[in-house]
């Protein structure tokens, strides 16, 4: 998956689940301010990635430092990678 | 008028969240769709005995422990007696195949010594298993009062290891390792699903004591029954929560019962299944993804559950219980599909109100739902005669298989009653009879107490732990959330 890829990947998952607009989502958006989750969705945010790409979150110190959707999509391309280093 | 809080669902967790809200201060309803409260917990009678379905012993319970602290909150200890079980053993594990047999006694000291000198150059193994036990459990904000309150390490906790992993890690001993597994029937997850920390803390308190209540659940029920008198709590008993409906802003403002009954409020404790509350709003309160998680969650096992009386009382069960394993080096037990491959719980029941005896006895054995599955659509009293044959021929298995294990009371028992996946189903009010719920297992996202709706808070086994204490502990839990950690665990702590 090219990073692009993932990134689509990464907002049309988070749309449909959490019925957000896809037109406003950009990597600036802060997802808890400008999409308005709370602390509340973090947990339905991993389950959605870990589906959406197949792979565990077991790193809570990176997912409570997430602010903004391009925080995720560097999360997500970062992880993505590892997987593929085989590390 | 407008209550502050209805909470549905009158089991342990339901009532322990009601008098917490009462004794702060709210105007609590109390809804159960049962004719009386905790159908479950208090069990029923039969020829004059009672017996317990839901509630058979526990920890926490000793002078000074969590659950004893909490049923002093409550005002429910001064109705209860609390009962010791064998310190020398309180769970007697036997294993058919191999004949091994193990005592479990109570306290740390004396399980280390026991463990020991049944399974000599394993003391490394054991010493490490019991002080991560203990660990875990002083860590826990409500198991151990003057733990820091963290509320990251939950999601730790669902990650962690499993058991098996970590008894694997431990010791190469397949028969210690499976010992230590089978009080896994305790909570109805297998060693490979539950995190060790979810085992740990479930089983901690256990370690420490074991105590029955004198007359059984039904005592327990009782004392609640006259707690929640005194502290003004409405019963709505017989009739069913149907829906919530909700203000213009989105707010929970009455639920509306089975019987057209509305119950005007300004939140609600969802004391019940996940799942059943999905059933109850419309899908705009949550979003799509939580409903899926809802949706998704994973249930404990079910059980076929034996009721007999006996000639006399049964000897071998006084202040003890009996688990039987086919082979306790096998985790497939676990997930055995026969009454007589499955493990089996056997307890001291049918307790007679003259002396308080107990003249008979109840066993339960893990079985999947789909065993049942085909009779699903029939209601209770008229599932039909292949049903009945179904259930009576369950009932014989259990039997033959308890006389196998109890020679010396072979002939003397007499099925009085018999539960399957439905029957928990119906009087557990789950959807698929599950003996303790929703499973906590690894991975696995059990709901919070807080939703988004802000006037409405789960509680019950689901959000913390199944049994008795997680059911109570729950109720501690979601109303810590509402009316403040630090006063609950303040006002717990001037208890001790």
């Amino acid at each position: 998956m090219t990073d692009q890829e993932i990134i689509e990947l990464v907002n049309s998952s988070l749309a449909e689940e959490f019925e957000l607009e896809l037109a406003d989502m950009t990597a600036e958006t802060t997802i808890y301010d400008d999409l308005g989750l709370d602390s509340l969705d973090t947990v339905d945010m991993v389950i959605v990635l870990e589906g959406a790409f197949s792979f565990k979150i077991r790193e809570e110190e990176a997912i409570r430092e997430i602010r903004t959707l391009g925080d995720i999509h560097a999360f997500v391309i970062g992880k993505k990678r590892q997987l593929e280093a085989g590390l | 008028m407008t209550y502050d809080y209805v909470v549905i669902g009158g089991g342990a967790s339901g009532m322990t969240a009601a008098l917490i809200l009462a004794k702060g201060g709210c105007r609590v309803a109390l809804v159960e769709k049962s004719p009386r409260l905790a159908p479950v917990l208090r069990g029923f009678s039969r020829q004059g005995l009672h017996f317990d379905t839901g509630f058979h012993y526990t920890g926490g319970l000793g002078e000074g422990e969590t659950l004893a602290l909490c049923l002093d909150y409550l005002g429910i200890s001064p109705g209860i007696e609390t009962v010791a079980y064998r310190q020398d053993g309180f769970d007697l594990f036997r294993c058919d195949r191999s004949k091994f047999e193990f005592a479990f006694p109570v306290g740390y000291g004396r399980i280390r010594q026991s463990l020991c000198e049944s399974f000599p150059g394993e003391e490394g193994a054991i010493d490490a298993y019991l002080e991560k036990v203990r660990t875990v459990c002083r860590a826990l904000p409500y198991l151990s009062l003057d733990a820091d309150w963290d509320l990251a390490s939950s999601m730790q906790n669902l990650h962690g290891a499993s058991l098996q992993d970590v008894l694997e890690g431990l010791t190469d001993n397949r028969t210690l390792r499976g010992l230590l597994m089978q009080h896994c029937l305790l909570y109805g997850v297998v060693p490979a699903e539950v995190s060790f920390a979810q085992h740990a803390a479930i089983m901690g308190p256990y370690y420490e004591s074991v105590s029955g209540i004198r007359g059984g659940g039904r005592n327990l029920v009782s004392a609640f029954e006259t707690s929640l008198n005194q502290h003004g709590v409405d019963l709505y008993c017989g009739s069913a929560a149907r829906s919530l409906e909700f203000s213009a802003a989105g707010q929970i403002r009455a639920l509306v019962l089975d019987n057209g009954q509305s119950l005007s409020c300004k939140a609600c404790v969802a004391s019940i299944h996940p799942q059943h509350l999905l059933e109850m709003v419309p899908d705009s309160c949550f979003r799509p993804v939580y409903r899926k998680r809802l949706r998704a969650l994973e249930d404990t096992s079910s059980a076929f559950m034996l009721y007999a009386i006996s000639d006399a009382p049964v000897e071998a069960l006084k202040g003890a219980n009996l688990f039987l394993a086919q082979a306790l080096e096998d985790d497939a037990v676990f997930e055995a599909q026969s009454i007589k491959q499955s493990p089996m719980y056997i307890a001291a029941s049918g307790y007679r109100a003259e002396d308080g005896a107990h003249q008979g006895l109840i066993g339960i054995c893990p079985t999947p739902d789909s065993v049942t599955r085909k009779w699903a659509a029939t209601k209770r009293g008229s599932r039909g005669e292949d049903y009945e044959a179904f259930k009576g021929e369950a009932m014989q298995r259990m039997l033959r298989r308890i006389e196998d294990a109890l020679p010396e009371i072979r002939g003397q028992l007499t099925c009085v009653e018999g539960a399957t996946p439905l029957t928990f189903g119906d009087y557990g009010n789950t959807p698929r009879g599950a003996l303790y719920g929703v499973k906590h297992r690894i991975g696995q996202y059990n709901p919070m107490p807080r939703t988004r709706v802000d006037n409405l808070f789960f509680s019950g086994q689901a959000v913390a732990a199944p049994g008795l204490m997680g059911a109570v502990l729950s109720g501690f839990l979601t109303c810590g959330h509402i009316l403040g950690h630090d006063r609950i665990r303040e006002e717990l702590k001037r208890c001790r």
